[in-house]
């Protein structure tokens, strides 16, 4: 009997082409904007799973501040995001050097200055002083040159993204050109190779300039030290190691915990965490379409029951009962609505594909997203088709029969 | 047995004051093989008869047997189904659904009997044979004429193969001549052992009926035997002197006229032709 309805509403949407596309728009929208929105979060989640996987096990990131639970609401979250006012020291840095299980430590930290070139200036990254460790540790490729090996330490050597590249000397490989940073001219000695998408996690080197950590110092003021990531003898000490760095730190900060010591799994569950969040909401916000699709199709269902009281009372005269009524309009309900829930997942990942070619995000639509869609619109199909199929249900088959329309 | 056994059933709408008896304890009982004439005049309760006989309504008061079985007040549900396997209406109107072809209408009593599609579509094309529609099978209703339109209405309540078929004024949107073909459908049908009751206004139909009853005021005033193809003097009379609206008057009028001039009234033919698809393309655009 069910499929019978089901040809029965197929029959009745197609007779009213037009009418039953306006109906479905709430939904194609709800649908289409929920699948793309969480298959966009998937997306970016897998990109920075990815970049966390080509990062060795046994590294560890210091970052200052408590890391309390990340809420991208809460004012704590966002200072997880914009990075926190420095709490972490040089000395820290070296003491991270001489904890046991330590293999090295890198520290990040951020010199104040204006980078120029000729009478071209550069101003939308930042300047890195580090160690030469920076690039094994963080498994960062150089595309051209090479990275400042440990005798480099204080000579006026840089590393520059490939955006600093295009945007300062607009060349691909300015590599043995020098750039100025306050006052200090400094040798383009390698460019990094393209960091695939910036991720809070880690730095975005593609627009930044990496100096050697003793020539930072030497061309004055102090460092800002971001964080310090530091790489334990092997993976499966990580977790020892990371306890002993904290108790070290814990010292240096008069025995407060001020800082914040994360493994690479607690690193990219910070940075999931915060940016889900911010998906779950502008999906609940795109689940609120369903709701006004929803309505869309209560009120045409309501309309339709009206317009086909005729019918309803031919119907219930040869035979139908309440029942039979009942399901034949709940089912027309939940065709327009899986029609509508297929053409929206049909527009989704088409702008997942437009999304893909004409950005650098790479939208994953999961079979999750895409059945959970399709349920809510069935779900939606049958509530907002409950109290019409019921009205139309309950028509007295006598005075429908007499009914003009 | 008889078929149909209803006992002092009325019909009461509204209450206090406002309180109408549109069946006034009807006793009444039909036996298989009848075909009946309601006739009476405009209120008289003919339809609440009707409505009720077929189940579309139920009684205020006393008893109905149908089959034996007391269906009086049986829950809504099991009232349809008995509706859906015993009774088959024929409207005025015809009431084939307009976006079904005439098969699939045909065969629409049986899709809710829960009959599987390719035997319930042979049902229905052996019904539509039946009729004489077998050539208009995958036609849609508007496509129709009236008179085809009431065949295949005639073939939807046969399909179901139901005890008694309930016509309600079978003719009244037909010619002469398409009324002619229906009614002597509807007596060969007669003829083969169904059992019918129609109620009409028009008194030349009750040739075709072999009991005849007269209905006034929620009453059954004549009941009586009549032999096929005559009408009986006593309803004559009863209606002419009974008769209250000058539009029935007119409706016999009219129609008797018609029957006696069968050549001079093609063009009037046409032009009621003309109407009723005018009606039923109204109907078609809801």
């Amino acid at each position: 009997m069910i499929f019978e309805y089901f040809k029965m509403a197929l029959s009745s949407v197609r007779g009213a082409r037009f009418r039953s596309a306006l109906t479905m728009f709430g939904i194609i929208i709800g649908v289409s904007s929920v699948v793309v929105i969480v298959s966009m979060g998937e997306g970016v989640k897998r990109q920075i799973a990815s970049q966390m996987n080509a990062v060795s096990d046994s590294l560890i990131v210091v970052r200052p501040g408590k890391n309390t639970e990340a809420k991208a609401f809460s004012l704590d979250g966002l200072r997880s995001f914009v990075g926190r006012t420095g709490s972490l020291s040089e000395k820290d840095w070296q003491d991270m050097l001489t904890t046991p299980g330590v293999k090295s430590a890198v520290p990040i930290g951020i010199v104040s200055g204006i980078v120029s070139y000729e009478d071209q200036e550069y101003t939308g990254g930042s300047i890195i002083a580090t160690t030469d460790k920076m690039a094994s540790i963080l498994n960062q490729k150089i595309l051209f040159g090479e990275f400042f090996a440990g005798d480099d330490h204080n000579k006026n050597v840089a590393i520059i993204g490939q955006d600093v590249a295009e945007k300062l000397f607009k060349e691909n490989v300015p590599v043995g050109k020098s750039l100025v940073i306050r006052g200090k001219s400094f040798i383009v000695q390698g460019i990094f190779e393209q960091q695939k998408s910036a991720t809070f996690a880690t730095v975005n080197v593609n627009n930044s300039i990496v100096i050697p950590y003793q020539t930072a110092m030497q061309i004055g003021d102090n460092i800002q030290i971001l964080q310090i990531y530091a790489e334990a003898e092997s993976a499966d000490k990580t977790d020892t190691v990371a306890d002993n760095v904290a108790e070290k730190l814990k010292t240096n900060h008069a025995g407060q915990e001020d800082f914040t010591v994360l493994k690479k799994g607690q690193a990219l569950e910070a940075t999931n965490d915060v940016f889900y969040q911010i998906t779950l909401f502008i999906a609940g916000v795109a689940f609120i379409s369903f709701i006004v699709g929803g309505i869309g199709i209560m009120n045409i269902m309501f309309a339709t029951v009206s317009e086909r009281t005729r019918e309803i009372g031919i119907r219930k005269a040869i035979g139908a009962t309440n029942a039979q009524i009942l399901g034949q309009f709940v089912m027309e309900s939940i065709v327009l609505s899986i029609i509508g829930g297929m053409i929206g997942i049909g527009i989704a990942l088409l702008m997942n594909a437009v999304v893909q070619i004409t950005t650098d995000l790479h939208p994953v639509a999961t079979i999750e997203v895409i059945v959970i869609a399709a349920g809510f619109s069935i779900f939606t199909g049958i509530i907002s088709g409950l109290l019409p199929a019921a009205k139309a249900a309950r028509k007295d088959p006598i005075s429908a029969l007499r009914a003009d329309i | 047995m008889p078929l149909i056994d209803i006992h002092e059933v009325s019909k009461v709408y509204g209450f206090g004051d406002a309180t109408t008896v549109a069946l006034d304890e009807v006793s009444l009982s039909i036996d298989k093989g009848e075909f009946i004439a309601v006739m009476g005049p405009s209120g008289s309760g003919k339809t609440t008869l009707m409505n009720i006989l077929g189940l579309l309504d139920r009684p205020t008061h006393g008893t109905y047997l149908l089959n034996d079985k007391d269906v009086a007040r049986l829950p809504r549900f099991r009232q349809s189904k008995t509706r859906r396997d015993q009774v088959g209406f024929i409207f005025q109107s015809f009431n084939l659904l307009p976006k079904l072809t005439v098969l699939e209408n045909v065969a629409l009593p049986l899709a809710y009997k829960g009959v599987t599609q390719t035997r319930r579509l042979k049902a229905a094309a052996r019904a539509l044979e039946q009729v004489g529609l077998t050539d208009r099978e995958y036609y849609l209703p508007n496509q129709l004429s009236g008179g085809q339109l009431q065949r295949a209405a005639i073939a939807r309540a046969l399909v179901n193969g139901p005890s008694i078929i309930i016509a309600d004024e079978p003719t009244g949107n037909l010619d002469s001549v398409s009324a002619r073909v229906v009614m002597e459908l509807l007596s060969e049908i007669h003829k083969m052992g169904n059992t019918v009751l129609m109620v009409t206004h028009n008194p030349s139909l009750t040739r075709y009926a072999d009991r005849i009853i007269y209905m006034l005021d929620g009453c059954i005033v004549y009941d009586e035997a009549s032999v096929v193809g005559e009408i009986p003097a006593r309803v004559q009379r009863a209606v002419s002197a009974l008769r209250e609206s000058d539009d029935d008057e007119k409706i016999a009028n009219v129609s008797a006229m018609m029957q006696t001039m069968p050549d001079k009234t093609s063009s009037k033919t046409k032009t009621k032709n003309k109407k009723q698809k005018g009606r039923y393309s109204r109907g078609k655009k809801r």
